[in-house]
């Protein structure tokens, strides 16, 4: 890259453009990228918090809660698994309408029986074990809810006080609240309950003999799932998530795209250069390892200066309500896409610069 | 038509039965017929034609530019005819130096450079390459102007740059086009002077094409490109 790193340092206005619509594209990644996990996280933060590994749901119900319906009584088969715990757990989306005046709330209502593996804190324990109440997500202390503040659950006459607050995420971008199983049932179904449930919760441990469990699941008529797939059963999930790769595919193909064509006519440009450089001995590939190599500097150089610019935009958006979260992994791997398919672009030159012919350097011509 | 070579057993250059044409409408019109050249070592040959005789087409030639369409281009006893480009590559990096019309410099690189360019292709000890540079800036009374852009160069600077860069790889064979077309009658005598100089100096079998007379008076032989065929003119000494 002897050429090349002189012919940056001099001439480095000609690189500006190409250089600030990298950059461009990286800052519109990164914050797309923020979106992407800031979407996933308010989709799923609820479930992902929740110490389960699998899911045990009605089969067919592709993880979506609301299709899924157990009975508690499966989760004893999977229990007797060793080293497997196993809980019922009912989730329904519900309105509370405030009996003190307040705001109404949605929420993503999770109904777990106090002594479940899923509620790991001793308040919480007592909390679900106590008399029926609502636990909250911490974010409803913003807006105003109290301890002892009631509500009647939509759908239902049922009446509950909070009873506590937790940091308890959100499922499909409403705020989870718990209840016990019991209180749940009885929003959900009256007094007809018959012990139902959404799924089965199962904690397995790495090592497990995954035989037993597909034979505790075929005895319950029960399809286990992994809890990385329950998240797709989150509502909008699978579709946001596609959107979202779609605009960040897409803006790769563009970023490719410029990058070809920028260096496209740079290597045009370049005809008698490169055919002085061949004149001079120069093989295909050090006119290449140069051109490219230049190539890979701007690419690189653009895509940090725009992913530092993005992610201090994805910061400041994640002051405001914007659901934005990051971590370095998508960063690195946003930035790193965006490299890559930046060098994939210029390789559409690759033909133009190898096919110059030295006699050019004379500008004698074939 | 062929010119009679030298009396030196195995010439740096030599040129056996080249044969060149190009399209001229639905014929082809021939450049080069059956030219044979050899060109001794610290020899100096100029070479002048009228525009479009194919002078640079046979500079192309010798210089492993292209392939020729018949014949055969020998560089320090190696044919080159049938070799890979690859190979015709490396013969050129190691055998062959080409003084430019305009010198042809690099507009990002000094003076300095220029030099050491050829010298990182041919993966030369970048400290090796560097005093071989200034030594050659010096030796063409250019080592003030080392660390010039081209564009801070006059036209005869420029043209002495492009021949120190020609000098760099030490060629056996040193080719040049029009290398005073683009100077004045004062700029093009000295340039030609210090051509032919370094020509003899580093033992260069050297090829000049002109249309100018400035080379002529350095030239050791002097031929004349017509009609395909090239016709010796005369020598220094007639």
């Amino acid at each position: 890259m002897f050429l090349a790193w002189r012919d940056l340092r001099r001439t480095w206005r000609r690189f500006l453009l190409v250089g600030a619509v990298v950059a461009l594209v990286a800052v519109l990644s990164t914050v797309l990228a923020g979106l992407a996990d800031g979407l996933v996280r308010d989709g799923t933060s609820g479930v992902r918090a929740l110490p389960y590994t699998n899911l045990a749901m009605e089969p067919g119900a592709a993880a979506v809660f609301s299709r899924s319906t157990v009975t508690a009584d499966d989760a004893d088969a999977f229990a007797a698994i060793p080293g497997v715990e196993a809980s019922p757990v009912g989730v329904s989306f519900v309105n509370a309408a405030s009996l003190d005046g307040g705001a109404s709330l949605d929420l993503a209502l999770f109904g777990v029986p106090a002594g479940s593996f899923l509620a790991d804190r001793r308040d919480a324990q007592d909390a679900l074990a106590g008399p029926p109440g609502l636990v909250l997500s911490s974010e409803f202390l913003d807006k105003g809810v109290r301890l002892g503040d009631r509500y009647r659950l939509g759908g239902s006459d049922v009446e509950l006080p909070v009873v506590g607050f937790t940091i308890a995420g959100s499922y499909g971008h409403v705020p989870i609240a718990f209840t016990s199983l019991a209180t749940w049932q009885s929003i959900n179904y009256g007094t007809d309950a018959r012990g139902r449930a959404s799924a089965i919760a199962l904690k397995v441990p790495s090592g497990t003999d995954h035989d037993a469990v597909d034979s505790a699941a075929a005895a319950t008529g029960t399809e286990v799932i992994s809890k990385s797939r329950s998240y797709d059963g989150s509502p909008g999930f699978t579709a946001e998530t596609a959107t979202m790769t779609l605009i960040r595919g897409f803006l790769l193909v563009i970023s490719a795209l410029i990058v070809g064509a920028f260096f496209t006519v740079l290597a045009v440009q370049r005809t008698r250069q490169t055919g002085l450089l061949k004149a001079m001995g120069a093989s295909d590939a050090y006119v290449l390892r140069d051109g490219i190599g230049q190539m890979a500097v701007v690419v690189l150089a653009s895509t940090l200066v725009g992913t530092a610019v993005g992610v201090a935009m994805v910061a400041a958006l994640a002051r405001t309500s914007a659901p934005v979260d990051l971590s370095p992994r998508s960063i690195a791997t946003s930035a790193a896409l965006l490299v890559v398919t930046g060098l994939i672009g210029s390789l559409v030159a690759f033909r133009r610069v190898t096919s110059v012919e030295p006699a050019v350097a004379l500008g004698v011509e074939g | 038509m062929a010119t009679s070579p030298t009396d030196t057993p195995l010439a740096p250059l030599a040129l056996r039965g080249l044969g060149a044409s190009v399209p001229d409408g639905r014929e082809r019109r021939v450049l080069l017929d059956d030219v044979d050249l050899d060109v001794a070592a610290g020899e100096v040959v100029v070479i002048t034609g009228p525009s479009g005789s194919g002078k640079s087409t046979l500079l192309a030639l010798a210089g492993l530019l292209r392939a020729p369409a018949t014949g055969d281009v020998v560089v320090s006893g190696t044919s080159t005819a049938g070799l890979r480009p690859r190979r015709r590559t490396d013969l050129r990096r190691t055998n062959i130096g080409i003084v430019y019309q305009s010198a042809n410099l690099l507009a990002p690189l000094t003076a300095r450079e220029q030099l050491e360019l050829a010298g990182h292709i041919r993966r030369r000890p970048r400290r090796e390459v560097r005093a071989h540079a200034d030594a050659l800036l010096d030796e063409l009374g250019l080592g003030d102007r080392a660390d010039q852009l081209p564009a801070q160069l006059s036209g005869g600077e420029r043209q002495r740059v492009g021949i120190a860069r020609a000098l760099m790889g030490s060629p056996t064979v040193l080719l040049a086009d029009e290398p005073t077309a683009s100077l004045d009658p004062e700029l093009a005598a000295e340039v030609a002077r210090i051509l032919a100089t370094e020509a003899h100096r580093h033992g260069a079998a050297t090829v000049i094409v002109t249309h100018d007379d400035a080379p002529l008076r350095h030239a050791d032989r002097h031929l004349h490109l017509s009609a395909g065929a090239l016709v010796e003119v005369g020598t220094v000494a007639s």
